[in-house]
């Protein structure tokens, strides 16, 4: 007999992310992950100018803003057939780099690290020890005992006053934490460096975008002028303040982050063999450095990986229509056809048909549709989107970049490649990667400078700007690697307006429900098996889930079979 | 200390979810009139700790949300939060990104006096980017008391800084 408990994230950036699982003799035996929540951006975006669109999209989700308005003129500059200039593309790079330094620290320190570090047990930690380990992992400056012992102090002071604030909701004691009290301490001393660090790199975004959150984007190019001695554009002395940011921000993740993870991960080499999953990887690639129309150019190469076999990488197309299609087959959704076919999103259908349980409910009846999420598949196949596709797609298509960092974090923690199909490889997998594109921010950031020294200062292409140039009708696809994961939008413009604007993102791929052949997708499948030592604090379903940084700032609460309240943990994802 | 950015108003919410981004129309709005010197607007979205930098920069921070509570549509309140659990439930889309970053800030010893404006609606599930009209309705008295309270917190300030000058 299993018992099933409900873990239900309460948001509303990207939706409410909401998990069922079935558990028999301590591990996972079923789970079902639903999104409770409806958005219907395309309604919104329909009989706009594409022009526009980048705007509206820009504020469905607070965290990835910036990624979406970057899709969003990308689609439109497809549909259009516009190039952008070199200095545009670079200042889009830029601003995605600095949303992915910010994006990954937050999400492992105020996300998921208070799912492997003890909070409590860290206030017992012998600060002289702490700071030989600190000392002996990194470089990093702030390591001495008085440091460590003054954050114990600040953070007892925080206890004592009643206030556990964003403490309160943690399994702390729990048996699953496994790290010595110095290296709990080292995690929480960051918690705090981190929440401090975040809020300077998130300035990037507001030079370039004009303003954070929810920056400028403009069709054609970037909104922003560049001249070294304009006194009110982006002149020398905001790039050295640009440059500035982005060093800090490397040496953080080079000497903060990374060791840190490394240090974590080496008592959890158990995660290593869980929570993999489907073992199937999607990336539509990323960070182009000539042009966005050449592919292999991407920084982050496009591909698919299909059963865990890096020895194939497979292309991917989304303009074929029978790549990239959505299912609704377990989803709140109509098609005009009926459910059973998938649809490409040019194609695409948002019509909602609730029928789902009137809330407030116990339990999702999932034998009938149990989301707002769709199903979307890649030739049929779920697939896995994120770091740790991205990843594996970057070390099996055999670049260097990719393959020296993988290979060092393998050897450091001395497990084999299997390891990586995992939560713990998700985990690593997002470091790896964020300290890939902090390293990449450099070049891009030397080459922007060295264009504007050679008087090219063009940052957008703007032929294409009135309508009047425009086809009659046009469809374009445009795609970026979120922070989360593959990212694309499809639109349909006809007599210059938008006729149809279809999004599927990252957590559509992962936290979609399973598809009308029974086939889990990402989020499900990466829970079976997952053991579960009490049910009543599920700490492993959170490391599992967390590991793919589920798009939301998200506050987890946790019922029993009855629907009762038992605990709530709250979780910081931005 | 500059006496000119003393007070910041930071209207938040999803602009696309109807009444949900009542704090966002309240920041546009408020960026079409002309401000007392002193006062910024910020239009905060749905950014959680991207906004920590605001809130470190101002000593009053005037905060605009809406919130899903038992009060009638539309009721305008105004509370003094000094910690995270002062924050009424279910406030829209970002509950926890800012009551965590209120956490945080408290965490950092870097609280600012907050002032929260909440403002009732009836559903976090509405899409479009209008307000219905009973928010509609209740923004102009929304701006006269978010006005009234600037002038009176700018007031306090005066007086504060002669008592310090004697």
């Amino acid at each position: 007999m299993s018992t099933r408990i409900v873990v239900d994230p309460i948001t509303r950036i990207e939706g409410h992310l909401r998990i069922e699982a079935d558990i028999e003799n301590g591990k996972i035996k079923d789970a079902f992950s639903s999104g409770t929540m409806v958005r219907l951006l395309e309604e919104i975006l329909k009989g706009r100018d594409p022009k526009d669109a980048w705007a509206f999209v820009g504020r469905v989700c607070g965290v990835c803003t910036s990624i979406h308005s970057l899709t969003s003129v990308r689609t439109v500059e497809d549909a259009l057939d516009i190039t952008i200039p070199p200095n545009a593309e670079l200042v889009r790079n830029l601003m995605f780099c600095s949303l992915y330094m910010h994006d990954h620290v937050v999400h492992f320190y105020h996300l998921h690290a208070m799912d492997w570090v003890d909070v409590v047990a860290a206030l017992k930690a012998d600060p002289k020890k702490t700071s030989e380990l600190a000392q002996s992992i990194s470089k990093w400056p702030k390591s001495s005992p008085g440091y460590f012992s003054d954050i114990q102090e600040r953070i007892k002071k925080f206890v004592a006053s009643g206030q556990l604030g964003i403490f309160a909701n943690g399994y702390w004691g729990h048996p699953a934490y496994k790290l010595p009290a110095e290296v709990n301490l080292i995690g929480l001393a960051h918690y705090l460096e981190a929440l401090e660090w975040q809020k300077e790199i998130v300035k990037v975004q507001a030079i370039f975008g004009g303003k954070n959150p929810h920056p400028n984007f403009l069709v054609g190019g970037m909104a922003c002028s560049i001249s070294l001695d304009d006194v009110s554009g982006i002149n020398a002395e905001r790039l050295a303040y640009v440059g500035q940011l982005l060093q800090d921000g490397k040496e953080f993740i080079e000497q903060v982050y990374i060791p840190d993870l490394m240090a974590i991960a080496s008592f959890y080499k158990d995660w290593g063999a869980i929570g993999g999953g489907l073992g199937n990887y999607l990336v539509y690639g990323d960070l182009p450095t000539n042009g966005y129309r050449d592919q292999s150019s991407y920084k982050f190469p496009a591909g698919a990986i299909l059963n865990k076999d890096i020895s194939k990488v497979y292309d991917v197309d989304l303009r074929k229509e029978e790549e990239v299609q959505e299912f609704i087959t377990n989803s709140w959704y109509d098609y005009k056809d009926g459910k059973k076919k998938g649809l490409h999103p040019w194609k695409g259908e948002s019509k909602v048909n609730y029928t789902g349980p009137k809330p407030p409910f116990a339990n999702l009846d999932t034998s009938k549709e149990y989301s707002y999420i769709k199903t979307p598949r890649w030739k049929g196949n779920a697939m896995e989107v994120g770091p740790l596709a991205r990843v594996l797609v970057g070390y099996a298509r055999g670049r260097e970049d990719f393959k020296a960092v993988v290979d060092k974090a393998l050897i450091d923690l001395n497990v084999p490649v299997a390891a990586l199909f995992s939560t713990l490889g998700r985990t690593a997998a997002r470091g790896l990667e964020c300290m890939l594109v902090s390293q990449w921010a450099q070049e891009f950031y030397d080459q922007l400078i060295a264009n504007i020294k050679n008087g090219d200062t063009r940052m957008a292409e703007m032929s294409k700007f009135d309508p009047a140039t425009w086809p009659k009708t046009a469809l374009g696809v445009g795609h970026a690697e979120a922070p989360r994961g593959a990212l694309a939008h499809w639109i349909n413009i006809e007599d210059t307006k938008i006729a149809n604007y279809q999004l599927v993102v990252p957590t559509t791929w992962n936290a979609s429900p399973r598809d009308g052949n029974g086939k889990l997708s990402a989020y499900e499948a990466a829970l079976i098996d997952t053991p579960v030592a009490d049910e009543k604090q599920p700490l492993e379903i959170l490391r599992t889930i967390h590991s793919f940084d589920p798009c939301m700032a998200c506050s987890v609460h946790i019922y029993d079979e009855d629907g009762k309240h038992i605990s709530r943990i709250s979780v910081v994802g931005d | 200390m500059t006496p000119e950015k003393r007070i910041l108003i930071l209207g938040i919410g999803n602009y696309l979810m109807g009444d949900e981004g009542v704090g966002v129309h309240v920041a546009n709005r408020l960026q079409q009139q002309r401000l007392p010197p002193g006062v910024d607007v910020v239009d905060g979205g749905t950014g959680g700790f991207h906004l920590l930098g605001y809130f470190e920069g101002y000593e009053t921070v005037i905060l605009v949300d809406a919130t899903l509570d038992d009060n009638p549509l539309g009721t305008i309140r105004l509370i003094r939060p000094r910690f995270a659990q002062d924050f009424p439930k279910a406030m829209s889309t970002h509950d926890i990104g800012l009551k965590d970053m209120v956490s945080a800030l408290q965490l950092l010893d870097k609280m600012p006096v907050i002032h929260l404006f909440v403002v009732s609606i009836e559903s976090l599930q509405q899409q479009g980017i209008d307000l219905t009209a009973p928010i509609e309705k209740a923004m102009p008295l929304l701006m006269v008391k978010i006005f009234d309270l600037v002038n009176k917190l700018q007031k306090e300030t005066k007086e504060t800084n002669m008592l310090t000058v004697v």
